[in-house]
C-alpha cells in the first residue's frame, strides 16, 4: 500500500516540476481557468439561491390578485368588483390593494408606494423599506417629502425603517396611511389598484379565476401558481444575459480541452521516449499526464467553488451588481441564505475536472506505448 | 520540501474549505428559518406579490403582475430594460383579459 | 551472467523497408567484466544493448539471465535462468529497472529540471521511500564530486558535468549491469580517461559492464576484458582483449 501510495507522489512531484517548467503559462491558465470557474460557480448559487429563497417568502403570497385591464393596460378596479368577486362561492376575503410607483427625482430613484391595513403607520407617517432610506439616507423621525399630483408638497415623518433582512422583499417600499396615500396621487375613493383574493381552499382557486372571468370580462386574475412560477423562470437560461455567459465559460472550457487534445510538441514526445528508457512503463507515463491535467483543474475547480461561495453569500454578489443594476438607483443588498444544489456542483466538477484531465491522457497515449528502444535509436 | 507534499497540502485545505462550507450553509439554512418566516409574514401581511429585484420600471419591478404589453408603452427608446430585461421575461397566464 | 543464443533481430517485417539489425548472435557477458562492442555504425551494437537490455524483444532466439537477483521477481527462483524473451513487458520493465542502468549516447537527460531530480527519476515509479532514493542520490552525486550542483538546472552544466550526471542516474537503482552506448563520443581525452577509471570501479564492485564503442581508448583499454567484433549485423569475432 506504501509503496502504491509513494509511487503516486514520486510521480506526482515530477508532474508539479513539469508544470513549474513553463511557470508563466501554467499559472496564467490557472488563473483563467480558476476565473472561469468561479464565475459560474457563482452565477449557480446565485440563481438556486435566490430562486429558493423567492419559493419560501412569496408562499404567503395572496391566493390571487385581481386586475382591470382597459385596452390592453392595467386600469383602476372599483369597489363594486370587489363586491361582485366576495359573492363568489368558495371566496373568503377581497382586500383592496393600493400601491402605485413614485419617482423620486432628488435621486432618481422609483419607490413602489402602497397602503397597508394591518401593521400600517399613522397618519401623515411612513414606513419605509431599508432601500430607500439608504438611498435618501433617512432614519426614523424624519421627515420625506413627497410632490402631489395637485402640486402640492406632502410632508410625511419616517415612524420606521423595515428591517436590514427584509431587503429583498421590501427595499423600495413607501407605506402610508389610505388618506394620505388619495390625497398624494388624487387617488379616487371607492376605487383600489387591484384586489387581493383569499380562497377558502385551495385546490379551488383554478375554477373561482374561470368564474370571476366569467362574470367581470375585463377582469384579469393571476394565481399565486402562477406568481411563484414567475420566480421560478427568473434567470432562466433561456433569457439573453445568463445564456451569454454560459456560452463563454463552455467556449472557455472546449478552449483549454483543445490546447491540450491537439497533440503534443516534439520536445514532450522527445521526453516520453527518455522516460521510457530509463524504466518508465506506459502507466506511469499516463499516471503522469494525468496528475499533470489534474492539478490544474482540480486547483481551478477548488479555487473558484470556493471564492464563488464567498462572494455570493459572505459579498451579496457584489461583482454582479453592475450587471444586475442597471439603471436602477436603488439596488437592494442581497443577503442570500446559502442554499447550494449538490447536483448543480457535482456537474460542475464533472464539467471542471474530466474533459481537462482526460484530453491532457489521451493525446499522450501514441507517444506513451513508445518502445524504449526509441530513445536508444534517436 | 517535496512538490507533492505542497500540492496535496492544498487540495486537502481546499477540499476542508470546502466541506467547512457546505456545513455553513446547513447551518445558515437552519439559522435563517426565523428571518424566512419574518419576511414571509411581511409579505402576507403586506400582501405582496414580487421580491424588490429591479427597480428601472413597472414590468420588472413586479414581473408577476405585469402584462405582456408592458415592455413597450414606458419609453419610445426603452426597447427594453437593460439588463433586467433579458433577465425576466413576462410571465404568461391562463386568464388574460381583453 | 548474461546469455544470448541464436538471437536475430529484424525491424518493420513484412514492409518494404524490412530491414535486419542481428543475424544469429551468440554471447556470454559474465559479471565484473568490461565487454566492449567494437564496429562501425551499421553492425547493430546498439540493437544488441537494447536486446540486452530488456528494451526490446529479438524476433527469433533466446536471451537467458542467470543469478541477477531475478529471484526477487514473484515465481522465479534463485539460481535459475530467466528466460526474457518470454516475458511478459510488465515483468521485463522490472527486470529492466532494476537489473540494469543505461548511459545513452546523447546523456539522455530531462531539461528543466534539477540535476538531483533527474537521478532520482528512475526510481519514481518503483515506489521506493523518497528519502532513502534521495540521500542515494545524493551519495551518488558526491561519489562524481559533482554535489554541488544538486539543485541547478541540467541546461546550465559542462559537457563533463552532464555525463556525470548521466551515469550517476544509472546506478540510481543499484543494478548488476551497466550498458553504454558510445559513451566518449562527445567527450575530449582528459575525461573519456575519467569515464574509464569510473568504468573500473563499477569493474571492482563485481557490476557486468557492457560498452558499445568506436572509440580505441575504450576498447583498447586494459580493463576490456573482451571485445566483440561485429559487422553487418553479425559477430565476426570475440576475444578477451589483448
Amino acid at each position: 500500500m506504501n509503496r502504491y501510495l509513494e509511487r503516486h507522489r514520486n510521480i506526482a512531484d515530477f508532474a508539479l516540476s513539469s508544470l513549474m517548467r513553463r511557470k508563466g503559462k501554467n499559472i496564467s491558465l490557472l488563473l483563467v481557468y480558476t476565473l472561469v470557474v468561479f464565475i459560474i460557480a457563482s452565477v449557480l448559487f446565485f440563481i438556486h439561491a435566490l430562486k429558493h429563497e423567492a419559493a419560501l417568502i412569496l408562499k404567503d403570497a395572496p391566493d390571487m390578485v385581481v386586475q382591470r385591464l382597459v385596452a390592453g393596460r392595467q386600469d383602476l378596479i372599483p369597489a363594486g368588483y370587489g363586491d361582485k368577486i366576495a359573492s363568489i362561492r368558495g371566496v373568503s376575503e377581497v382586500t383592496p390593494r393600493l400601491w402605485g410607483y413614485y419617482f423620486d427625482a432628488a435621486v432618481g430613484a422609483n419607490y413602489t408606494m402602497m397602503t397597508a391595513e394591518l401593521q400600517g403607520p399613522e397618519p401623515e407617517k411612513i414606513i419605509i423599506g431599508n432601500g430607500v432610506a439608504r438611498v435618501r439616507r433617512l432614519a426614523a423621525g424624519d421627515i420625506m417629502t413627497f410632490r402631489a399630483y395637485d402640486g402640492k408638497t406632502s410632508l410625511l415623518q419616517v415612524q420606521s425603517v423595515l428591517p436590514y433582512e427584509s431587503e429583498i422583499a421590501a427595499s423600495d417600499l413607501v407605506i402610508m396611511h389610505e388618506a394620505d396615500f388619495r390625497l398624494l396621487f388624487n387617488f379616487p375613493a371607492k376605487e383600489a389598484t387591484d384586489l387581493a383574493v383569499k380562497v377558502r381552499n385551495p385546490s379551488e382557486i383554478s375554477t373561482v379565476a374561470a368564474k370571476i372571468v366569467k362574470q367581470l370580462p375585463d377582469a384579469r386574475p393571476i394565481l399565486k401558481s402562477e406568481i411563484l412560477r414567475t420566480y421560478d423562470s427568473i434567470f432562466d437560461w433561456r433569457g439573453g444575459m445568463i445564456i451569454v455567459i454560459l456560452a463563454m465559460a463552455l467556449l472557455s472550457f472546449i478552449i483549454f480541452a483543445w490546447d491540450k487534445a491537439t497533440g503534443l510538441s516534439a520536445e514532450e514526445r522527445k521526453e516520453i521516449g527518455i522516460l521510457k528508457s530509463i524504466g518508465w512503463e506506459t502507466a506511469d507515463v499516463l499516471l503522469l499526464k494525468f496528475w499533470e491535467g489534474t492539478a490544474i483543474s482540480l486547483s481551478a475547480f477548488l479555487s473558484g467553488v470556493i471564492l464563488a461561495y464567498g462572494h455570493v453569500f459572505f459579498f451579496s454578489a457584489s461583482l454582479f451588481e453592475p450587471a444586475l443594476k442597471g439603471w436602477a438607483v436603488l439596488y437592494p443588498e442581497f443577503r442570500l441564505t446559502p442554499a447550494v444544489d449538490a447536483y448543480q456542483l457535482a456537474v460542475l466538477f464533472f464539467l471542471t475536472v474530466l474533459p481537462y484531465t482526460f484530453t491532457t491522457i489521451i493525446p499522450s497515449w501514441r507517444a506513451a506505448t513508445v518502445d524504449p528502444d526509441a530513445a536508444m535509436r534517436s | 520540501m517535496r512538490n507533492s507534499t505542497i500540492f496535496f497540502a492544498f487540495v486537502a485545505v481546499g477540499v476542508i474549505l470546502f466541506a467547512t462550507l457546505m456545513l455553513h450553509s446547513q447551518r445558515a439554512l437552519l439559522q435563517s428559518e426565523k428571518m424566512l418566516v419574518a419576511n414571509g409574514n411581511l409579505v402576507g401581511s403586506l400582501r405582496l406579490t414580487d421580491l424588490c429585484l429591479f427597480t428601472e420600471a413597472r414590468y420588472t419591478r413586479h414581473p408577476a403582475v405585469a402584462d405582456v404589453h408592458s415592455a413597450f408603452q414606458d419609453h419610445p427608446m426603452a426597447l427594453d430594460h437593460f439588463p433586467s430585461g433579458s433577465l425576466v421575461t413576462p410571465p404568461r397566464f391562463r386568464n388574460e383579459g381583453p | 551472467m548474461i546469455e544470448l543464443l541464436n538471437v536475430s533481430k529484424t525491424y518493420n517485417s513484412g514492409k518494404s523497408n524490412q530491414f535486419t539489425a542481428l543475424r544469429d548472435v551468440s554471447l556470454t557477458i559474465g559479471p565484473g567484466k568490461v565487454t566492449v562492442l567494437q564496429g562501425p555504425s551499421g553492425s547493430g551494437k546498439t540493437t544488441l544493448l537494447t536486446l540486452i537490455g530488456c528494451m526490446a524483444r529479438p524476433t527469433s532466439g533466446r536471451i537467458m539471465l542467470r543469478n541477477m537477483g531475478t529471484a526477487s521477481f514473484p515465481g522465479f527462483e534463485a539460481g535459475e535462468g530467466v528466460e526474457i524473451t518470454s516475458l511478459p513487458e510488465r515483468f521485463l520493465t522490472g527486470i529492466r529497472r532494476s537489473a540494469f542502468g543505461f548511459i545513452f549516447q546523447h546523456f539522455n537527460l530531462v531539461r528543466g529540471i534539477t540535476v538531483l531530480e533527474n537521478v532520482m527519476l528512475p526510481a519514481y515509479p518503483t515506489g521506493e521511500p523518497h528519502d532513502a532514493v534521495r540521500k542515494r542520490a545524493l551519495q551518488l552525486l558526491e561519489m562524481f564530486d559533482i554535489s554541488r550542483h544538486a539543485p541547478a538546472r541540467v541546461d546550465l552544466l559542462s559537457g563533463g558535468e552532464i555525463q556525470r550526471v548521466a551515469i550517476a542516474r544509472a546506478l540510481i537503482n543499484n543494478p548488476s549491469v551497466i550498458i553504454a552506448d558510445e559513451p566518449t563520443a562527445h567527450l575530449d581525452t582528459k575525461l573519456s580517461r575519467e569515464f574509464m577509471a569510473i568504468v573500473g570501479s563499477f569493474k571492482k564492485e563485481g557490476k557486468a559492464i557492457l560498452i558499445a564503442s568506436h572509440d580505441p581508448l575504450v576498447y583498447d583499454a586494459d580493463l576490456a576484458d573482451s571485445v566483440v567484433l561485429m559487422r553487418d549485423g553479425q559477430i565476426i569475432s570475440s576475444g578477451s582483449a589483448q
